[in-house]
């Protein structure tokens, strides 16, 4: 069978072989560790810190203020967890967005559990978090806040820049998951006052298991790893030099290619949703400007979306699902139920993503199957009645 | 177990086999709700017991298609008996293995959508029989239809007449909703239950919907019995009315000679109905107003065995049904609160508590809360311990007295079946768990029949059964409803 075509670069995407050829290069020779005083040692720490700076110059940062994690949980985990562990005694209430990935949303409910109260903002039907309701959630206890640059499903772009200006006036840490968002929108974090700022490897093309999180100079986080005083004793632990070697790699190469990316994603997204718009009672979610360059996300009703995305499979199409069904039936989404949808909407709902390497011939594929799909799973479905 | 689906499900998902819609079929069924996230439906259409056409439609995951899709290639053009032989362990056979982890409730979804269709066309056969009327009847082989209730008698039962060499199929009724609760798809529920308990002892399994019928001839009749002063019994009621007929009925329908339940009680020559071996657990009691015709269909198996027996055969041949709870409670009342159950159904008005006087002791807060014999909860003080003598719903009165008011020498019979020749009558029995009485018996002008009892029996209540047994106490020569006391 020849290779499915990949449509799914939201849940991760392909190593990009420059990437892949930086990180053999650091794998396959003699190795120091970087803490090491030795030449060896020098060595993996000089490509430790130009991977930082790479980083770093993707958003706008300063090197010190990168922090190197194995990935966008960790990097979420750390900034929740630390912005507010270390807040003081009589801040003891977060503000976080009904639209997190699950992350920033479990952290959240770890807090809770430590006795920290947290206000859950909500969003609109396009899943967009509104400033005033968030200024309004804030509190003079109030010890951090985080909403997601991009949110993860739908793919709507939150007003970031609005909402950190908010906090820093009112003295609050901002915290913004930009995990989807980094190489797909501009981010300057010289420009937008956020305190943390994480972000993920696979991604980018690069490796999974690796991330970052930025931390602006002067704020302080209390660290969730102990150990040897790493990254500035913010992540104990020698760190993932190849894995850190593929971040540089591919952050510097999302800087070089950010414009053509979107560009071509945004044609590819664009022939999407003209494409399914032509299938009845197929509709779009998330909002329609304000979206990730890659994201189409669909409400395909009467038709469940496992089965959807396992027929897509069958035709050799690649798509992510936004629901998953199991012995206790299906969960749905908390984003989509947040923006509205019902229990049973929300279990039909796909996510097609698009990447760089995508073109328009697989795109064109993937709609006549995507067509003969729902079609068919619609022809024996009891819940459609076309 | 993989987590991953076999090639045989993808295929069922892009290929399905027999999916759509009958647009007139003989039956149709749907299973799964909202919370479940799944929804399952089939259509069947039935001629002369064959499943001449399955078509099936699901929203759902994968598995809940490619299972749809299976069952429905799998039925198609066979027997009802063989259809309603196809167990989830077959299915699975069929879509190359397990599921995987999470994904077996695919299986139940589909197989009670199938169920639930073969249940419709039983009741759009049956049209009046399963709501009140009568049917006539073929016979067969050595076949018959047990009735499975998911308890662990019923399932023996079928288990004993399969190893004896009948041809079982056995059937569930569907009485009342409430039963275990909830009926979401993925729960425990009694009819999954008992159909699971069927298929693992390789037998075929239907459903009857006997809602309605229960309602109007044992549920209404309880209800109705409080607020009239009468002390009901709805095993009676459901025995006379509901569960022969209804077994009867599916006999008649795919051809079978038998009925069956789990009673322990004998059917004898006449047909009459005899006590059974394990006399701790003598149903003959509730058992007296099947239809005579019924009973000469009707087998018991039980009545050979004693309770710890077919226990023990049911853990022997690892029935999950040896360590159910032996229920004591009435069906469809299982937290056991009775008058909780009637007082939620008619409006209690309340009355004066008297004594034989007429002479007001106290006040109580409607009749519904009172039969007779009863000691407890009469809000009345008295040096002697106070019964319930007497309920008058058209006075709102309880009349109340001592122990030996409630003493009667003769008691009135009406609605009589009577077995044997009431001349056999010796004793009598009057209530569940009591000793029969030594009588003589005697028409009396209104129908009716009156028991003279040769020592007083304490606390008959109108509405009781009032069992006649013959002389050496073993066989039932008929029974009947107990009008009122006598003097």
């Amino acid at each position: 069978m020849t290779e499915p075509v990949y449509l799914d670069n939201a849940a991760t995407t392909p190593l990009d072989p420059r990437v892949l050829e930086s990180m053999l290069a650091h794998l396959g020779g003699r190795r120091g560790n970087p803490s090491s005083l030795h030449s060896l040692g020098g060595s993996a720490r000089d490509r430790l810190e130009e991977a930082r700076d790479s980083v770093a110059a993707l958003i706008g940062a300063s090197p010190g203020e990168i922090v190197f994690t194995s990935g966008g949980t960790e990097s979420d985990d750390l900034a929740i967890l630390g912005l507010a562990r270390s807040a003081g005694p009589e801040k003891r209430h977060a503000v976080v967005s009904c639209v997190e990935h699950a992350a920033v949303r479990e952290a959240a409910k770890c807090l809770q559990t430590e006795g920290f109260e947290v206000s859950w903002v909500g969003v609109d039907a396009d899943g967009l978090v509104d400033p005033v309701e968030f200024d309004a959630a804030l509190r003079p206890d109030t010890a951090l806040a985080a909403v997601v640059w991009a949110n993860n499903e739908v793919g709507t772009v939150e007003p970031v820049h609005e909402l950190a200006e908010i906090c820093a006036v009112r003295g609050v840490p901002f915290h913004a998951d930009a995990v989807q968002a980094t190489g797909r929108v501009p981010i300057a974090v010289s420009e937008t006052p956020v305190s943390t700022l994480a972000l993920s490897g696979h991604k980018l093309y690069g490796p999974q298991g690796i991330g970052a999180l930025y931390v602006r100079e002067g704020v302080f986080l209390q660290p969730i790893l102990y150990g040897g005083g790493q990254e500035k004793g913010l992540r104990s632990g020698t760190q993932n030099v190849a894995g850190i070697v593929g971040l540089g790699s591919a952050a510097r190469l999302a800087r070089e290619e950010m414009e053509d990316r979107v560009a071509h994603e945004r044609a590819l997204r664009e022939r999407i949703v003209a494409g399914t718009a032509e299938i009845p009672d197929v509709s779009v979610n998330g909002h329609r400007e304000r979206r990730l360059s890659n994201n189409v996300h669909l409400t395909v009703s009467g038709v469940e979306a496992e089965s959807l995305v396992l027929f897509l499979d069958s035709l050799g199409y690649v798509i992510g699902s936004g629901s998953a069904c199991s012995s206790g039936g299906h969960k749905a989404s908390p984003v989509l139920l947040a923006m509205g949808l019902g229990e049973r909407e929300a279990f039909s709902v796909v996510r097609i993503t698009v990447g760089k390497d995508n073109t328009a011939e697989e795109v064109d594929g993937f709609l006549e199957a995507f067509s003969t799909a729902v079609a068919q799973l619609r022809e024996i479905s009891p819940l459609y009645a076309g | 177990m993989s987590d991953r689906y076999s090639q045989q499900v993808v295929d069922h998902l892009v290929s399905p086999r027999n999916a759509g819609e009958i647009a007139d079929p003989s039956g149709r069924g749907e299973s799964g709700d909202a919370a479940c996230g799944d929804v399952a439906c089939f259509t069947v259409g039935i001629s002369e017991n064959v499943l001449e056409e399955v078509r099936y439609k699901v929203y759902g995951c994968a598995a809940c298609i490619a299972s749809g899709s299976a069952l429905a290639e799998l039925v198609e053009g066979r027997h009802l008996l063989d259809a309603a032989h196809v167990s989830k362990g077959d299915l699975e056979d069929t879509l190359g293995g397990p599921l995987p982890a999470g994904k077996e409730h695919a299986l139940t979804l589909v197989l009670d959508a199938l169920h639930k269709a073969f249940e419709d066309s039983w009741n759009r056969k049956a049209g009046e029989m399963l709501i009140g009327a009568q049917t006539g009847r073929e016979t067969g082989g050595r076949s018959v239809v047990a009735a499975m209730s998911g308890g662990v008698d019923s399932a023996v039962t079928a288990l004993l007449l399969k190893e004896a060499g009948y041809d079982v199929a056995t059937v569930t009724f569907r009485l009342h909703d409430g039963e275990r609760g909830s009926r979401s798809c993925c729960s425990p529920d009694t009819v999954l239950f008992a159909r699971d308990t069927a298929h693992r002892m390789g037998l075929p399994h239907f459903t009857l919907n006997l809602k309605d019928l229960f309602h109007r001839r044992v549920m209404q009749d309880f209800v109705g019995s409080y607020s009239e002063g009468r002390t009901p019994n709805p095993c009676v009621a459901c025995n006379a009315h509901v569960k022969f007929q209804a077994s009867s009925f599916l006999a008649d329908a795919l051809g079978f000679q038998h009925v069956a339940t789990g009673h322990y009680a004998r059917v004898e020559e006449g047909p009459t109905l005899a006590r059974p071996m394990d006399e701790s657990k003598d149903q003959t009691y509730v058992l007296w107003p099947v239809p005579r015709d019924l009973l000469s269909r009707t087998l018991f198996p039980l009545g050979e065995y004693r309770k710890t027996e077919v226990r023990a055969i049911a853990e022997e041949r690892g029935l999950a049904v040896a360590y159910t709870p032996e229920s004591q409670d009435i069906c469809f009342i299982p937290d056991g609160d009775y008058r909780g159950f009637v007082r939620k159904k008619v409006a209690a008005e309340p009355g004066d508590v008297v004594d034989r006087e007429g002479q007001v002791l106290g006040r109580h807060a409607g009749v519904v809360d009172f039969t007779v014999g009863q000691r407890r909860g009469l809000g009345v003080s008295a040096p002697t311990p106070l019964y319930v003598t007497e309920v008058r719903p058209s006075s709102g009165q309880v009349v109340v007295g001592q122990r030996q008011d409630l003493e009667v020498r003769e008691v009135e019979v009406r609605d009589l079946n009577w077995f044997l020749d009431p001349e056999e009558a010796a004793c009598v029995q009057v209530r569940y768990n009591g000793s029969p009485v030594p009588c003589a018996v005697e028409e009396a002008a209104d129908g009716g029949w009156v028991a003279y009892l040769d020592e007083p029996a304490i606390g008959v209540a109108p509405g009781q059964s009032a069992v006649f047994y013959t002389g050496d106490g073993e066989r039932v020569v008929g029974g009947g409803v107990v009008a009122r006391r006598g003097s």
